[in-house]
């Protein structure tokens, strides 16, 4: 179910997956992100190689008019996890608020892995 | 005299007045927040984020200078607040690492510590964005190591890095577009150098070191944070009309070789000479062979005046003009005084790499997967497949080019197998096969490779992934056969499942589907699909869509590989 922002000269239809690549590209660049996951709890070649597929581990979802983002990332060993989420939900909210002027309610993260380096 | 070694309790000290100095200047920090997004609290952040670690260095101080920094680095992690903040807290463990173990530290081993804690912060960040505390911490740690050998004490050395993370501060705008827009340096960046600036001041008041005060960084309204003079240094270090020495030379003298009696080998007779030719001089002597790295306007005369001492090997000479955006890296050296290679200049990455552990070597078909072993690690990938087997001597000379310890060989193809496990009898490397049958095996392996397990954990890791995969191709039939109870008639496709023949049809979607089929098992949540050389575009449209529709629990990725014969691979997790 796309976006619709309706003006005076016309329609804009915004499509999920639009929101999806935009949240995942701005959660990719908060710090102590190593990378997105898959929806369910697997890892393997397809995750690896899906770097460039920015909507992966994204779920654009409605519930009562009100608009929910899910993330499913994972996280560098030793960083502290809570405040890591916290920083992707607020550069989430704020890039999708800048770029696409869209108001989200809520930006739920949800750590699917921890990747130790060491 | 300032200290040459600093202990725990000068850690701490240290540690305090960093503090102090940011806390006062939070609201200079806030003003200037606009990376990641602009709420204006990462001087707040950082602030509670180094109290919090401060704090803790106050309730359970050491004298042990790794005890006090293992101390520091679980404060700020515990207090982590904010992106800046995170970061922060992976620099400090990093340090905290890179002196456990030392109850005081001279210059080298704190630059070194700080080199370590730059790297253990850029591990947790996937795509890190230049122009930020990262940068601003990375440019100033560099720095640190090139200069720690010739610092006396710690306050010499925090001054350089003090100095430097400033310069990188003030390039920052150029680098992230958002500050530029705004005409603002990076907030966190900014926020660590007031830490090292409050470090800096803790070390003189002990000391008593009759040095300068430091520079106020600028303060005030975010603009002012922009010193436009400061801005024009850092630029006009890039500009290329002021490069006075134009060619970067480097070369090694092999001493005695050709040697003249009146031209006895004297270090510091050497040096002199040399610097009269050009500057950024470097001469690293160890009895037999002499480095020397100079940037001069007449290459030729330094290496005519150097050949009176010896042969001359490994030279290289650069035009620093054609590369005046990379000068800055350029003037740096790593402690031991070889260059830092710059990162656009492979050749000279190569030259210096250091051997490493491990390597890879895989043998594919087709200019995707090759691209898709190389992102993923393999060092060379050997072109081969079903019809064009690399030779046992092929993947001899492969492994041969691998600057590694041990190189895992991944034949991709059951033909192959043989001829690599008869490479392992004649390489000068260590050679571990991983029986790979398929491209997908190959991928698998790869993946469960970790860098930092030891050999065993590695081989049982990759043969296990190898296992799990499965992996599924489509291509066609050159003549007439029966396999089991499917009758194959030339030029149908053939859709084969680890290696067995599962399909065989004239039709290539109906085939994709059948193999679909019988790949995709309850629990089965990855399909990634690589499409061949001769896949059409408008069949593989339509199988994804079949395949969402019939599958719709199943996550499908995509990826160009190029191989030839098979129009498709897959792989099911």
């Amino acid at each position: 179910m796309p976006i619709e922002m309706a003006g005076e000269n016309g329609k804009i239809l915004i499509s999920d997956e639009v929101i999806a690549v935009v949240a995942g590209s701005a959660a990719l660049d908060c710090y102590g992100l190593v990378g997105m996951s898959s929806r369910k709890l697997k890892d393997g070649i397809a995750e690896m190689l899906g770097r460039e597929n920015l909507g992966r581990g994204v779920a654009v979802r409605r519930e009562n008019d009100m608009l929910h983002i899910d993330l499913y990332v994972i996280v560098s060993y030793g960083t502290k996890i809570s405040e890591v989420a916290h920083n992707i939900q607020l550069k989430v909210k704020y890039v999708l608020n800048e770029i696409v002027g869209l108001h989200v309610d809520h930006v739920n993260i949800f750590v699917q892995g921890v990747r130790v380096s060491r | 005299m300032s200290k040459r070694f600093i202990n725990g309790t000068d850690f701490s000290t240290m540690v305090a007045a960093g503090a102090e100095f940011l806390a006062a200047r939070v609201q200079n920090v806030n003003a200037l927040n606009v990376f990641p997004v602009p709420d204006g609290d990462t001087g707040t952040n950082m602030n509670l984020t180094l109290s919090s670690g401060a704090e803790s260095l106050r309730k359970k101080p050491s004298a042990h200078l790794g005890e006090a920094a293992e101390t520091f680095a679980k404060g700020l992690l515990m207090g982590a607040r904010g992106n800046s903040g995170v970061i922060l807290s992976q620099l400090f463990r990093g340090f905290a690492k890179g002196v456990a173990g030392l109850s005081q530290a001279d210059p080298q081993a704190f630059a070194t510590a700080l080199q370590q804690g730059v790297e253990t912060a850029y591990k947790a960040v996937i795509k890190p964005v230049e122009g930020t505390i990262l940068t601003v911490s990375r440019e100033a740690a560099k720095h640190g190591m090139a200069v720690s050998r010739r610092a006396d004490n710690i306050l010499d050395l925090l001054n350089e890095v003090h100095g430097q993370a400033q310069r990188a501060l003030a390039r920052t705008p150029e680098q992230l577009p958002v500050l530029k827009q705004v005409g603002v340096v990076d907030a966190g960046g900014q926020g660590l150098v007031f830490i090292y600036a409050g470090f800096i001041q803790a070390l003189r008041q002990d000391g008593g070191s009759p040095a300068p005060v430091i520079a106020e960084p600028p303060q005030g309204n975010a603009q002012a944070h922009l010193p436009a003079e400061k801005k024009r240094s850092a630029q006009s270090q890039l500009a290329t009309e002021e490069i006075e020495f134009g060619y970067c030379t480097e070369f090694i003298v092999k001493l005695g070789t050709r040697m003249l009696q009146d031209h006895a080998f004297s270090e510091d007779e050497f040096r002199r000479q040399m610097g009269r030719l050009g500057d950024s001089l470097l001469v690293v002597a160890d009895g037999e062979l002499v480095k020397v790295h100079i940037h001069t306007e007449a290459p030729g005369d330094v290496m005519n005046a150097a050949m009176k001492y010896g042969a001359l090997t490994k030279i290289k000479i650069e035009n620093m003009r054609e590369q005046h955006t990379h000068i800055l890296e350029q003037d740096e050296y790593s402690e031991d005084g070889s260059l830092i290679p710059a990162t656009n200049n492979p050749v000279d990455a190569a030259e210096i790499a250091e051997e490493k552990a491990y390597g890879f070597v895989a043998i594919a078909a087709g200019s995707g997967i090759s691209d898709i072993f190389t992102s993923i690690g393999v060092d060379y990938v050997l072109s081969g497949g079903q019809t064009m087997n690399p030779s046992t001597a092929d993947i001899v000379e492969a492994v041969n080019r691998v600057r590694a310890n041990t190189v895992f060989v991944l034949p991709n193809n059951s033909n192959i197998i043989l001829a690599a496990e008869q490479a392992k009898e004649l390489a000068q490397r260590n050679i571990e096969v991983i029986r790979t049958k398929t491209m997908q095996q190959g991928m698998a392996a790869l993946l469960a490779f970790q860098e930092n397990a030891d050999l065993s954990a590695n081989l049982d890791a990759m043969r296990r992934a190898v296992q799990q995969i499965r992996s599924g191709q489509v291509t066609f039939a050159v003549r007439d056969s029966q396999f089991a109870d499917i009758t194959i008639k030339e030029g149908n496709y053939l859709a084969m499942a680890e290696n067995q023949i599962v399909a065989a049809s004239p039709d290539l979607l109906a085939v994709c589907m059948e193999l679909m089929q019988k790949m995709i098992v309850n629990g089965d949540e990855m399909v990634t699909v690589f499409t061949g050389a001769d896949a059409d575009e408008d069949v593989t449209n339509r199988m994804l869509a079949r395949i969402k529709e019939q599958f719709p629990e199943v996550e499908l990725e995509v990826h160009f590989g190029g191989q030839p014969l098979y129009f498709y691979l897959f792989s099911v997790e």
